[in-house]
């Protein structure tokens, strides 16, 4: 009973407690470092926002456009998006998880890959288009590559988006620029869902 | 204190009573007619990745085997680990029938006539169509089979409860069989069957009530209270056009993660990208697209 009284009353006191902090927190506002790379992460966004579109068909595709996006966002990975975020800055409205900090290795990789696959589509952007989904990437994922259709895990859930497992940035380059946009969208992402507060 | 007791009496009253209806019910009959159905395991696997099969069913950051069970998924009811769902004739379903294996997706009941509990999708899973069982059956007999059976569920009283269960089904469970909306093109009725049976989006977009029943009047409203203290956005129609979500732009972001605004999906929704929508056809991205962005239903 009493465990059964904690179940129903702990989430609702959770609830009361985390609405008034995030209240608080959102008058709060940024400061400091974590304002600076709120705002990194912002004009990132907005050079995504650029490139999205070209891919997804609703703007012209513009290379010169794609490659100057490109080129700022892979300017602002590597250690100029890791130096952003010192042990524990997670004050104020940062969205950022205590995860940064123990598993570095992994943020620090994704902040690098960043860099790597945005200059690949910088270098790409030339090329000619690939194929599908008025720009994307085809006929989707089909699971398995082998006898078994369900896969051992590691076919099944470790290839890439376009079913080719090449990551190698130099060979990127020589491809379309949907190949390397895809990888930087998966970077995005992959940082997004390991690292940033669930909303 | 007293708070509680009546909660608790109130859950004892509401599955009680559901459960004396049941007993005159009596248990769903499972349909043959899948038994004769050849069962595609390429296409089964493709099944596999719409309905999100292996992101409930494979602990993969714990680095389980694939379909041996699942991470846990913390919900207020308690812990819930998916099971083993290899071929193995103990610790999976190694023993199951086809039949028993579409009354599990369609009715929630295990073939030992047991109630699951509906962290178990089976509220949606009981659209899947018959052909898509049968590929989906055929795909899972060829995952290697793992012996070691997953962990047990993790729950306090009274949801650990399990008879109590087909009061919940009963109350709140209609196994509904999909039909085309002759009046929509097969497009729309390609989305609204992903949407609402394999793909089991309401299961996180729709809220649910204290007793875990999705509220069919907020479907796709949005919903707080999810495993990892995790709230999901609203996906009606009115609210994704608010968000600036066109349909070409929702079925590239359900492929490559991407967001209207330039951010990304991340989340949860990054894990159901990664390891479910990035993976479906083209047209599949579309279908669903289109009829989250002419939901009616929503309205």
């Amino acid at each position: 009973m009493h465990n059964f009284k904690l179940k129903v009353l702990a989430p609702v006191g959770a609830l009361i407690i985390v609405a008034s902090t995030s209240l608080v927190l959102a008058h709060g506002g940024a400061t400091g470092i974590v304002k600076e790379r709120m705002d990194l992460m912002a004009s990132v966004g907005k050079s995504m926002k650029t490139i999205t579109e070209m891919f997804q068909g609703d703007k012209p595709f513009d290379p010169e456009a794609v490659r100057k996006a490109a080129t700022f966002i892979g300017n602002h990975g590597g250690e100029q998006m890791t130096r952003l975020f010192p042990e524990g800055s997670i004050e104020g409205p940062s969205e950022s998880l205590p995860a940064i900090w123990q598993d570095w290795e992994g943020f620090s990789k994704l902040a690098d890959d960043l860099t790597q696959y945005a200059g690949a589509l910088a270098e790409a952007a030339d090329n000619p288009r690939g194929p599908g989904m008025g720009s994307g990437m085809g006929q989707g994922r089909q699971g398995g590559t082998g006898a078994s259709p369900m896969g051992r895990r590691n076919p099944m859930m470790g290839k890439s988006a376009d079913g080719m497992p090449m990551n190698d940035p130099a060979a990127l380059a020589q491809m379309s620029p949907d190949a390397a946009f895809v990888r930087v969208t998966r970077t995005c992402s992959a940082c997004h869902t390991q690292f940033r507060k669930k909303q | 204190m007293r708070f509680s007791y009546l909660v608790a009496a109130a859950v004892i009253v509401v599955v009680a009573t559901g459960s004396a209806v049941t007993i005159f019910r009596g248990n769903p009959v499972p349909e043959d007619v899948i038994a004769s159905l050849d069962g595609d395991p390429d296409r089964g696997a493709y099944v596999a990745r719409l309905a999100g099969c292996i992101a409930c069913h494979t602990n993969e950051s714990g680095g389980g085997e694939l379909l041996a069970g699942g991470p846990p998924l913390k919900t207020p009811f308690g812990t819930f680990y998916g099971p083993n769902i290899t071929p193995d004739p103990i610790a999976g379903l190694g023993r199951w029938s086809i039949n028993d294996f579409a009354r599990a997706l369609r009715h929630g009941i295990s073939p030992a006539g047991k109630p699951y509990y509906p962290a178990f999708p089976y509220t949606s899973y009981s659209k899947f169509t018959d052909q898509d069982i049968a590929d989906l059956w055929a795909a899972l007999n060829t995952v290697p089979d793992v012996d070691k059976p997953s962990t047990s569920h993790e729950l306090g009283f009274p949801f650990n409860q399990r008879w109590a269960l087909r009061g919940w089904q009963n109350l709140f469970f209609d196994s509904e069989t999909f039909r085309d909306d002759p009046n929509r093109s097969e497009l729309w009725n390609r989305g609204k069957y992903i949407v609402t049976g394999p793909a089991h989006c309401g299961a996180c977009h729709t809220p649910r009530n204290p007793l875990g029943a999705s509220d069919a009047e907020r479907a796709l409203h949005g919903a707080g209270g999810l495993p990892g203290d995790e709230r999901s956005p609203p996906i009606t129609t009115a609210k994704l056009l608010e968000k600036g979500w066109t349909e070409r732009g929702l079925a590239f972001g359900l492929r490559f993660g991407t967001k209207p605004d330039g951010d990304v999906l991340g989340g949860s929704m990054g894990e159901v990208i990664r390891d479910g929508t990035s993976w479906l056809s083209d047209e599949d991205l579309r279908a669903i697209a289109h009829y989250l962005l002419n939901n009616k239903d929503t309205e």
